[in-house]
């Protein structure tokens, strides 16, 4: 296990998860991003991520029902843990801080004039 | 669902076969999604085309499959408990065990003995430095537009004048293969065998000097170059450089000693003479300017490094066709052959040594590997046989977690450290047979000794564990495939009731080759014994041929005729009917007509001695010169003439001399089942005589013997007396048939012990496995009788097979590979093959009865009395 530093494309799949709610598994989250973040990832980039994810025990995930359109195979849903929640706390809160330490100016040019 | 909403199928089992089976379902699932999606937003085409992208997308480490990675951990322990159940299973089936260990051992023997021998075989010749750029010039003699006859020899004329013409050649060496004969020092007389050599000999072969420079040691006359063995046996000491030796009245002067020679060289000799020496003497001045004089002398060519052997070649053919275009009494084609190929080599007339022929080597190899195969057959069919047995073990694994892979591994482990017991076992047999081995026939006797080294020790392991692999690999296999969930229900079908069982089939192949080998056992068997009885034409019973050994032919016939016991004596240059021939071109004088025609050198009582039977003028008249000449049939037929008469007083140019037809003799076999009977005559002279004949008759050999002895020394001290009856020398030809007899021989016991031993195993374990049918069949009231009729049904149908299967093959391969050559063979009849064929039955049959009995006598209660 590689520390649990939470990586940029690994919020983004967190976050999708977490809009998801109880209906995140590979397509959803795959087209979610798709759709909300303008990204076209192959399903495999995807696998490695969720795959990390779980490995530092950010999600869980648990087998669903089968489809007829997946060739009769099952999904595996997956959901964040609170331990995923407080890295996507912890990383916004991080962040959060680094903004407010920035000088107003520096970040709207023109600002106060 | 039509077809095209489904995903490429080469693909999807492209993405099983590298996915991890953990993800597999999951994304295979996604993706099969993904792409109905696709095919109705995008169409189908654009849908497979995504569908692919993915999947070679999916190529990433996190996706893959992980090989390996979790079983390496304990391994070590592992096969620890391979090796202690090896062991208690090999305790528990005794009889098992000692089947397949006894098996293997016996076939590991056999295949030691080959491995040993064709290592030895391909070292030959590898100790020269410049070995891969030295060749022999090989002669084809085209005469009479009958096939070429191949010789290893050329001649003198031909050496000379490829070491003057074409400088392209590095080296040019030339050998004379005759300095042969005794070399005097200080009176005493030692017998010495070598070849006169060019000077550059030394440079081109590595045999390195202990004393003397290599460079010079050849380059002068009356030089002569010995090794270090025969420094000592002649003078008790090694360095003897400046001594000097005599022979046939001329003086040699040492100018080198050599270290001695290796055992794996294809020239073998005690000293070498310079080629300048034979060059002085008036028959090698006349050797030099001819291009047919081929009969005994070899060129070694030394090709500079990047010239190959075909531009050689291209020269060689130049040369041949100058010297053809001359006209000479017969055409030569010269070629070349690498050193490496020299030996083991091909039947080549005149070879300066024995060499192996290369089919021994291949049909050694041949029949061993069939028995070899033939005892992992047993191991197979015994362990497939017994796998029931192991198959709750098995299970047991199984569900414990091993995987295929480790169960595979566990029953090759098994097998391999079968085969390594049985090469323990294996090495002892070696031991013995290795004596046995050597003696089979002069071939082996002469070329190899079989030494063991490092690296054939390492070889003998390195093929007990292939051994042990490839014995072991049907039936690891077999248990691989086992469900845990059946055996442990205790529902196993091994498919040991079908109809034509892999096991069938191997016991099947084992029979026919058993009966193969027994068939042809029995036919070289006739074949020898019709060869040694066969009627020559002439009598060689109680002929005692002594070896005159350069006395004097008259003084020593004389002395031994001598002696009450001898009838008759006679002068003959060589033993007929023994395989060696003399032959040259026979001319009617004033007349086109020439043929070849063979003959020996006699004097006027051989015919008499010989009971030779005269159709037609008389024996030699010695009050006349010797110009006579006494033919057989052959050549007055081939000769054109019409009747035997007719040729009495021709005159015929041979030799380079004249004679005068005197006789005409019945045909007779002057050479050996492997000739027919062609034109021959026997020449009248009176000196290059080599044997004495001598007609015995006497009731106490030994007795005889001392007194042939006792007048042998009157006249020679220096030479031990050397005398053998002519039958002896009879059998003596026919060496090849007998030790291939032998050899056939001793792989069909070898054979055959391995498939009874396996038939054994089979038997048993069929009447093991059937107990509770049997005793229940008893008990009904089946009879002894029947029961052995049930058990021995199945193989008996096998073995009526096989013999259908080994008569005709081995019949076919006794016909082109044992006798393809022999003019006048046995008639093979249905005994002949049959015998050997119902030996082999009869023998499994009573292997089999004997097992079929022991199970029908058993007492029901014994083994119903358990359930």
């Amino acid at each position: 296990m590689k520390g649990t530093h939470l990586g940029e494309f690994q919020e983004v799949v967190l976050l999708v998860i977490l809009s998801l709610d109880s209906n995140a598994y590979g397509v959803t989250i795959k087209q979610e991003i798709m759709n909300k973040v303008n990204r076209d990832i192959s399903r495999g980039a995807l696998h490695t991520a969720l795959s990390r994810l779980e490995e530092k025990g950010f999600i869980t995930s648990e087998q669903g029902e089968a489809h007829e359109d997946r060739g009769g195979r099952r999904k595996r849903y997956y959901t964040v843990t609170n331990t995923g929640l407080t890295a996507l706390h912890e990383a916004r809160s991080l962040r959060d801080e680094l903004w407010s330490q920035i000088p107003k100016i520096k970040l709207y040019p023109g600002y106060g004039k | 669902m039509n077809n095209s909403s489904q995903p490429p199928k080469f693909w999807t089992r492209l993405f099983q076969w590298l996915c991890n089976d953990t993800f597999y379902e999951e994304l295979q699932g996604d993706l099969e999604e993904r792409y109905v999606m696709n095919a109705q937003e995008k169409g189908s085409r654009k849908a497979k085309c995504i569908y692919k992208k993915e999947v070679i997308k999916m190529i990433r480490p996190s996706v893959l499959k992980k090989t390996r990675t979790r079983t390496r951990l304990n391994n070590i322990a592992m096969f620890r408990n391979y090796s202690i159940v090896a062991f208690r299973t090999l305790l528990k089936n005794k009889l098992f065990s000692t089947i397949n260990i006894v098996g293997l051992a016996i076939s590991m023997a056999v295949a030691l003995i080959t491995i040993a021998f064709v290592t030895e075989i391909n070292n030959y010749d590898t100790f020269h430095e410049k070995g891969d750029r030295i060749y022999r010039v090989n002669n084809d003699r085209l005469y009479d537009n009958r096939d070429p006859g191949h010789y290893a020899t050329s001649s003198i004329l031909a050496g000379q004048r490829l070491r003057d013409e074409f400088p392209g050649i590095e080296k040019v060496v030339s050998v004379y293969n005759s300095l042969n004969g005794d070399i005097i020092s200080d009176g005493q007389t030692h017998s010495v065998r070598g070849y006169f050599v060019s000077a550059e000999f030394l440079e081109v072969f590595t045999f390195p000097l202990l004393y003397g420079n290599p460079e010079t040691a050849l380059d002068e006359p009356h030089s002569i170059v010995i090794t270090e063995t025969t420094a000592m046996r002649i003078f008790n000491r090694k360095d003897v450089v400046g001594e000097i030796l005599e022979r046939n009245h001329e003086s040699f002067q040492i100018t080198g000693v050599l270290k001695d020679i290796p055992n794996n060289s294809h020239l073998k000799f005690q000293a070498l003479g310079s080629l300048a020496t034979y060059q002085t003497s008036e028959r090698g001045r006349r050797s030099i300017s001819d291009w047919t004089n081929m009969w005994s002398s070899y060129v070694y060519l030394l090709l500079p490094e990047g010239t190959t052997s075909e531009t050689a070649q291209v020269w060689l053919d130049q040369l041949s066709v100058d010297e053809n275009n001359k006209g000479p009494r017969f055409n030569i084609e010269m070629k070349m052959e690498s050193l490496a190929s020299i030996f083991p080599g091909d039947g080549k007339y005149n070879q300066i040594n024995t060499v192996m022929p290369k089919e021994n080597v291949r049909s050694m190899i041949i029949l061993t590997l069939i028995v070899v195969f033939s005892a992992c057959f047993n191991y197979a069919n015994l362990s497939m046989a017994r796998s029931l047995k192991r198959a709750k073990e098995v299970g047991v694994r199984k569900v414990v977690g091993a995987r295929k892979g480790q169960i595979f591994t566990q029953f090759i482990a098994e097998a391999i450290l079968i085969s390594i017991l049985s090469l323990g076992i294996a090495y002892l047999l070696f031991r013995l047979i290795r004596p046995e081995f050597l003696e089979l026939n002069f071939y082996i006797s002469r070329t190899v000794a079989l030494d063991l080294t490092t690296n054939i020790y390492l070889q003998f392991f390195t093929f007990a564990v292939a051994i042990g692999i490839l014995s072991g690999m049907v039936p690891a296999f077999l248990m691989t495939q086992f469900k845990p969930v059946s055996i442990l229900k205790g529902a196993v079908n091994l498919g040991g009731n079908r109809k034509f069982g892999i096991r069938k089939i191997l016991i099947g192949i084992q029979f026919t080759l058993s009966m193969g080998f027994a068939i042809l056992v029995t036919l070289a068997y006739k074949q020898y014994n019709f060869a040694l009885n066969f009627d020559l034409g002439y009598t060689t019973e109680n002929i005692l041929n002594v070896a005159l050994q350069d006395n004097d032919p008259k003084l020593m016939k004389n002395a031994l005729e001598s002696v009450p016991e001898v009838l008759g004596a006679s002068l003959s240059s060589m033993i007929p009917s023994t395989g060696s021939l003399n032959s040259d071109i026979a001319s009617r004088l004033n007349h086109g007509d020439s043929i070849n025609t063979y003959s020996i050198m006699v004097d006027e009582n051989y015919l008499d001695n010989m009971s030779h039977k005269l159709l037609a003028g008389e024996n030699f008249n010695t009050d006349l010169v010797n110009d006579q000449m006494i033919v057989n049939e052959q050549f007055v037929e081939k000769m054109g003439y019409s009747s035997n008469d007719e040729v009495l007083g021709e005159r015929i140019f041979y030799y380079n001399d004249t004679f005068r037809i005197v006789g005409v003799v019945k045909d007779f076999h002057y050479g050996t089942v492997y000739n027919e009977i062609e034109p021959f005559s026997f020449v009248q002279r009176t000196n290059n005589f080599n044997n004495v004949n001598l007609r015995v008759a006497s009731n106490d050999m030994v007795a005889t013997m001392s007194k042939l002895s006792e007048a042998w020394e009157r006249i020679d001290t220096d030479h031990e007396f050397n005398a053998t009856f002519f039958s002896e020398s009879i059998e003596r030809t026919y060496n090849t048939l007998s030790s291939s007899m032998k050899t056939y021989g001793m792989l069909a016991i070898v054979a055959i012990s391995i498939s009874m031993l396996g038939l054994l195993g089979m038997a048993a374990y069929a009447a093991e496995a059937r107990t509770k049918e049997l005793t229940i069949r008893k008990v009904l009231g089946a009879t002894v009788y029947n029961l052995l009729i049930l058990l021995s049904k199945n193989f008996f149908v096998i073995i009526v097979i096989a013999a259908g299967v080994a008569i005709p093959l081995s019949m076919q391969l006794f016909k082109t590979k044992v006798v393809q050559d022999v003019e006048y063979g046995i008639e093979v009849g249905f005994w002949e093959l049959a015998s050997g064929a119902l030996l082999v039955s009869f023998i499994a049959l009573i292997t089999i009865g004997t097992q079929a009995r022991k199970a029908a006598k058993a007492n029901p209660a014994n083994s119903l009395r358990n359930d």
